[in-house]
């Protein structure tokens, strides 16, 4: 343990803690700005320095580990003055425009400057002429808000291993772009928007639909019907205050409705629709030998690009099944439709996703329009909800419990746990567990392959047989799953996993890439906790059990992975070029 | 010799008398019929200054200063005639140059290996190799005193121990050759002279950190460079002194050549790395540093050219002869690149302690023209001007940081009254503002806004508040930037503005640039009483700014005049005034 | 290749002592390149063969007085070691006339460097 002082306060640390860690031991607050959690320390930013009491020299608190002895200070007048300098200087090269921007009120930079006191712009302004690139029309891309921290560039190549973006030219006229810059679009970026969770500013943020939601929900001709993502309802909270991780549900379905959506589903019920599908494809190749094993799942759009761009060669391994919103869009307009006897040209579906990618997955292919038009229609992320929320101007705190349109929105606990790592497996294997052993699980909850560790790795005895699944989360943590299998298949051996879920984000969907702003461990933590604790509370815990998929499966489909099923609860893959053009 | 010889050279300069002198001698020598013994020859420069009239006696080396006419016929009677000494002329000048560094330039052909061995090349590996442990090597370099010379001045012996220390299997060395200060090129006189003390050098650091690898890091600037160390390298695989198994020991090494590709920031050593494992080069921060986590994570020594070529003699000669030369805290010598307004511009070696004006006047030569030395430039883009007042300072790494400069590569530059000192700090900080790699905002922004108020003062657009701005983004600079560059980015600015704040309120106040060399600032005026009336100033000016009329005058006028100084250039009758 | 040893060096160095033969040096760094030593030392070349003289042609390293490149030094046996500086086409011919046959030195182009090695 490293004994050492900062403003006189003693602290104790193991080695290698950085100051910036061993500063909240004494309650002090030294400002960062390019700092994430997440990540290794840039260094970037400047405004972290601290110094050796009595050196004239200032070192960064965020990189520097605190050795045995040193007696920091924090704050004195000539740190703080530097700091407030390179904090001037940040702002001589950023728009001021605040009360325009997607992160007003929500943002790093903004927060440090007023907690500083900063009235006055002492500098010269030097804006540079960059455009914006909406070309994805997902994530947008401002540079002339970029403050060069570099959170996204680390985030996205060494976090995520896509390498859409990177740093381009130096010095001054250093800013951020696709290698070649190119366009977003053309580039490798498979949409996840982790990049615009690491923000600080308004330089990366969502593509706003919100206007058009609104215009469609004004459409006396059109029948809007909306539903929300498991990972949306624990998320949805801090943009109102609420402690992290608290489940609103019942009142989002009260709260959408008062939007002025007709019917109000659950992509829980999707979920539900997905593991009956999913489960029985499992079973099909692991019993009956028709497939490839492993199965990997597929219902997270950015990791089905990614495969698609950089790993083709596992196509075949990919479960067929489409998303569980998807599932829920496509549905709508058929089931729903003739249920309700509704026109479906007419019919406007909208999901409420934590996810960016999903607003590229809807039109992503010619399955994601099986019904006869899109499936879905447009995909918001939790934070466009939000403001939606907040334009309406309805009290979402006092709003009274209600229940979603059961057809397509009850759902058992299996479904609501998709939204942490290892809920789709965890899903999966209590149905799959139901179909050979004819019973369910006596304990439910798969702990083994909860967590944030980033691959999980585990063995369940269903049937006397050994299935040996793997979970991985980030990106970057699937090289190590798939080269495993690729190895396995070179040499002839053993498969070392039989099934395999991939979540492109980190934490799963609760760190989604169209969460709230600000994505951190604690966050995921304590939202994937919220729906754990949903998963708990559900009468019914396994997809199988919904009655109402029961009644789906009786009165529309017919089985899983039958001929209706195929046409519309099922897509392709193909292999895609890593750059466009 | 056949005839005797006389080397004649009035070392005053004002006043070419050479070549009348020589002539009354050569008439004495006719008188004394010895025209045919002896030759008077006229040398260009005799490495004298200042000491009237110097005869040099080549074959029996004495040298006569501040020989008056008068003096002839005792010189000829004594000295040609006899052999003898005349006492009161006798000058026995020290030189002033310490040549270890570049003690092989000039002198060998760089491209052959023997001829390197011929002058005791090699012969410190063998000996470090088969007789020394490393740690006796560390111990030798202790004893010298060896400080890094690219512009820190960290102790090598301590670097190399660091290194040696950490445990860990794989290591790694580096020559740091990427000399990026403006004007600064004693690297590339070393690599391209002697490439293989550098190659020894490099070797040598490699055996007693117990690295198996070595780099050498060449800007792509310096091709010659990189083919004189591509042939050494090969030679030295060809004799075993790279491979396996070096002088039959234990001990194996190779070297790899890597190109910078034009960033100066490349020089900074993490940076460096960075650009050797392909990656974007920008630095990172430290601890760790690269005596512990180095060049793909292993501990690495990286050093400088001129340090890797001072290690040969220090364990031939042994680290307590290095410790003669130099100063208590500053061991050894330095090269320095000596240019701008000095008659000799070059690559000099000077022990640490030389004075600057022994740099510039004995070495040097003197002023290149008749205007007196304002200030001496030390140290490249992080160093600083040092005034006149100051020239008899000893030149070490803890004066010259007293000075609020730093020693640096080793460019000097020498300035009079025609250099503008707001220019010079502009020219200096808008190179870092090029080279600045952009990842810290301090250095990027900061820079860049120094730069922009630079620019309006020599613009005539300059506000008395700028010169607060500027020391408050300096400091700024100076405590939050990552790098070395991005810190001392600002020491020309700076330390202009300690000794030349005047300039600076002349600039911006009066809007005034004494030294003539802020176009902006300058007004192109007609002399009244010179002017000629001839209208060639007229015709030549690109934009018609002199008007008026043979009666009334010609005039120039200020508010269309762009300063490009063609008047001035034309008018046979010095007649424009450039104030 | 062969493995060296110290003996094996000093074998070298002794191969290599001084024979005494007299030689011109050119300085063949980039400072002296840029002002033409190049061409000067390939006219040494072609005019030392073509006078028939017994005279070694070699290049060296930057000798430190960059200001007055291109940078020759000659050593002729009977005559002092001298550097003459910013030589060219005419200056080569000079150098070789003058000195190295007519055993004079040319007037007005030497240079002295006052170093210690």
């Amino acid at each position: 343990m490293i004994k050492a002082k900062i403003n006189n306060m003693p602290v104790e640390v193991k080695e290698g803690t950085t100051i910036l860690e061993a500063a909240k031991q004494a309650q002090i607050k030294i400002p960062t700005l390019c700092k994430h959690p997440d990540l290794p320390a840039g260094a970037g930013c400047g405004l972290c320095i601290v110094r050796i009491k009595g050196t004239p020299k200032m070192l960064r608190a965020c990189s520097t580990p605190l050795e045995e002895g040193m007696d920091i200070s924090t704050h004195d007048p000539e740190i703080v003055a530097v700091r407030r300098t390179v904090l001037e200087l940040i702002i001589s090269n950023h728009p001021s425009d605040c009360l325009q921007c997607g992160r007003n009120n929500n943002c790093e930079l903004q927060t440090l400057v007023a907690d500083f006191g900063i009235r006055d712009e002492s500098f010269q302004k030097f804006l540079p002429d960059l455009p914006k690139d909406d070309s994805t029309r997902t994530i947008v891309l401002d540079p002339q808000k970029c403050i060069r921290c570099g959170r996204c560039v680390e985030v996205c190549q060494n976090m995520q291993n896509v390498w859409a973006l990177s740093f381009l030219e130096r010095g001054f006229n250093t800013r951020i772009s696709p290698a070649g810059d190119i366009k977003l679009a053309d580039s490798p970026c498979i949409r996840c928007g982790q990049c615009s969770n690491h923000c600080p500013t308004g330089a990366i943020v969502e593509y706003d639909e919100t206007g058009r939601v609104w215009d469609l929900l004004r459409d006396q001709n059109k029948y809007c019907v909306v539903q929300i993502a498991p990972a949306v309802r624990v998320a949805i909270g801090e943009a109102f205050g609420y402690p992290i991780g608290t489940n609103l549900t019942k009142k989002l379905y009260a709260l959408l409705r008062r939007l002025g959506f007709k019917a109000v589903f659950d992509t829980n019920f999707g979920a539900d629709v997905t593991i009956m599908e999913e489960g029985s494809e499992f079973i099909q190749r692991f019993v009956h030998g028709t497939g490839t094993l492993p199965l990997i799942t597929s219902c997270c759009p950015g990791w089905v690009d990614f495969m698609e761009k950089f790993h083709p060669d596992m196509i075949d391994h990919f479960s067929s099944c489409k998303s569980p919103h998807e599932i829920v869009g496509v549905l709508s307009k058929t089931y729903y439709a003739e249920k309700k006897n509704i026109d479906p040209k007419n019919i406007v579906v909208v999901s409420i996703m934590p996810c960016t990618a999903k607003k590229n997955e809807i039109i992503r292919c010619e399955e994601m329009y099986a019904s006869g038009c899109q499936d879905v229609d447009v995909a918001l992320t939790t934070r466009e909800l939000a403001r939606m929320i907040k334009q309406a101007g309805i009290d979402f705190a006092n709003l009274p419990d209600e229940n979603p349109d059961h057809l397509l929105g009850d759902y058992t606990g299996a479904g609501v746990i998709f939204g942490a790592t290892g809920g789709v497996m965890e899903a999966a294997l209590r149905t799959a567990y139901f179909l050979l052993e004819g019973k369910n699980m006596r304990k439910v909850e798969l702990n083994q392959i909860r967590g944030l560790e980033g691959v999980k790795v585990s063995e369940i005895l269903i049937k006397g047989k050994k299935i040996r699944v793997a979970v991985a989360h980030g990106l970057d943590h699937v090289e190590y799953v798939l080269e495993k299998v690729r190895e396995a298949e070179k040499n002839n051996t053993e498969m070392p996993f039989h099934f395999i879920e991939v979540m492109a984000c980190l934490g799963g969907c609760v760190g989604g890439g169209g969460q709230p702003y600000g994505v951190t461990d604690e966050l995921r933590i304590k939202r994937a906790a919220g729906i754990y604790q949903d998963d708990q509370k559900c009468q019914l815990r396994c997809s199988h059990e919904n009655p109402f998929v029961k009644q789906l499966y009786k009165e529309f489909l017919g089985k899983p992975l039958g001929e209706k099923s195929e046409h519309l609860l099922h897509t392709h893959y193909q292999g895609r070029p890593v750059y466009a053009k | 010799m056949d005839a005797q010889i006389v080397f004649i050279k009035d070392t005053n300069g004002k006043i070419d008398l050479t070549k009348d002198f020589c002539a009354a001698f050569l008439n004495l020598l006719r008188e004394n019929a010895l025209e045919d013994k002896v030759q008077a020859v006229r040398i260009a420069d005799m490495g004298i200054y200042d000491q009237g009239l110097v005869m040099k006696f080549p074959r029996e080396n004495i040298i006569y200063a501040n020989v008056q006419e008068k003096d002839f016929k005792e010189i000829i009677d004594k000295t040609i005639k006899s052999g003898q000494i005349i006492e009161e002329l006798l000058f026995k000048p020290e030189p002033k140059q310490l040549r270890i560094v570049l003690r092989n330039c000039g002198e060998i052909d760089p491209e052959s290996i023997d001829e390197y061995i011929a002058v005791d090349g090699y012969l410190a590996l063998a000996k470090a190799v088969n007789e020394y442990k490393p740690e006796q090597v560390i111990e030798e370099l202790k004893k010298s005193g060896l400080r890094g010379r690219g512009g820190a001045g960290f102790p090598t012996w301590l670097k190399w121990k660091l290194t040696r220390e950490t445990p860990e299997a794989q290591k790694y060395v580096i020559c740091n050759a990427d000399e990026g200060d403006p004007g600064a090129y004693m690297d590339r006189g070393v690599l391209e002279g002697d490439p293989h003390s550098v190659v020894e050098g490099l070797i040598l650091s490699g055996y007693t950190i117990g690295a198996s690898k070595g780099y050498f890091y060449v800007r792509a600037e310096y091709p010659l460079a990189v083919e004189r160390v591509e042939k050494a390298l090969k030679q030295a695989y060809d004799y075993g002194f790279l491979g396996k198994n070096i002088f039959g020991s234990s001990f194996n090494f190779d070297i790899d050549i890597r190109l910078g590709a034009g960033a100066f920031v490349c020089g900074e050593e993490t940076a460096l790395i960075a650009s050797i494992e392909g990656r974007r080069g920008t630095p990172r921060p430290r601890p760790p540093y690269p005596s512990v986590k180095g060049l793909w994570n292993k501990p690495t020594a990286i050093n400088n050219v001129e340090t890797l070529a001072n290690i040969p003699p220090i364990i031939l000669k042994g680290g307590a002869w290095y410790a003669t030369i130099g100063t208590e805290k500053s061991k050894g010598t330095k090269v320095f690149a000596l240019t701008g307004k000095v008659k000799n511009s070059g690559l000099v070696e000077v022990p640490m302690g030389i004075t600057l004006r022994e740099i510039v006047f004995d070495i040097g030569g003197g002023m290149l023209s008749e205007k007196p030395i304002k200030a001496i430039q030390t140290g490249g883009p992080s160093g600083g001007v040092i005034p006149k007042e100051y020239l008899d300072t000893p030149v070490d790494y803890e004066n010259l940081q007293k000075l609020g400069s730093i020693m640096g590569s080793g460019g000097m530059i020498v300035m009079d009254e025609d250099d503008c000192m707001v220019d010079i700090a502009k020219f200096y900080l808008g190179f870092c503002v090029d080279e600045s790699c952009g990842k810290c905002v301090p250095c990027r922004l900061g820079g860049y806004q120094m730069l922009s108020i630079l620019n309006k003062i020599t613009e005539s657009q300059g506000k008395v508040e700028d010169i607060d701005k500027l020391k408050r983004i300096a400091l700024a600079m100076q405590k939050a930037s990552l790098c070395a560059l991005g810190q001392t980015a600002a020491n020309p600015v700076v330390s202009t503005l300690k000794y030349f704040e005047e300039e600076y309120r002349d600039h911006i106040i009066n809007k005034k640039c004494r030294s003539h060399k802020c176009k902006h600032l300058l007004n192109y005026n007609v002399i009244q009483d010179k002017c000629k009336r001839c209208r060639v100033c007229v015709v030549h000016c690109p934009v018609n700014a002199i008007n008026g009329d043979k009666d009334k005058g010609y005039f120039v006028d200020p508010k269309i005049c762009v300063r490009c100084g063609k008047c001035f250039e034309v008018c046979k009758f010095n007649a424009i005034a450039k104030e | 290749m062969a493995k060296l040893t110290k003996n094996d060096l000093e074998k070298i160095k002794a191969k290599r002592q001084d024979d005494g033969r007299d030689w011109i040096k050119v300085g063949m760094s980039t400072c002296g390149i840029a002002a033409g030593a190049d061409k000067v030392y390939e006219t040494f070349v072609e005019e030392v063969k073509k006078m028939k003289l017994d005279i070694l042609v070699k290049k060296c390293g930057c000798q430190g007085m960059c200001y007055s490149e291109p940078l020759v030094e000659v050593r002729v046996k009977g005559m002092p070691e001298v550097i003459y500086g910013k030589v060219d086409k005419e200056g080569v011919m000079k150098i070789l006339d003058k000195h190295v046959c007519a055993k004079t030195l040319v007037k007005d182009a030497i240079y002295e460097l006052r170093t210690k090695r």
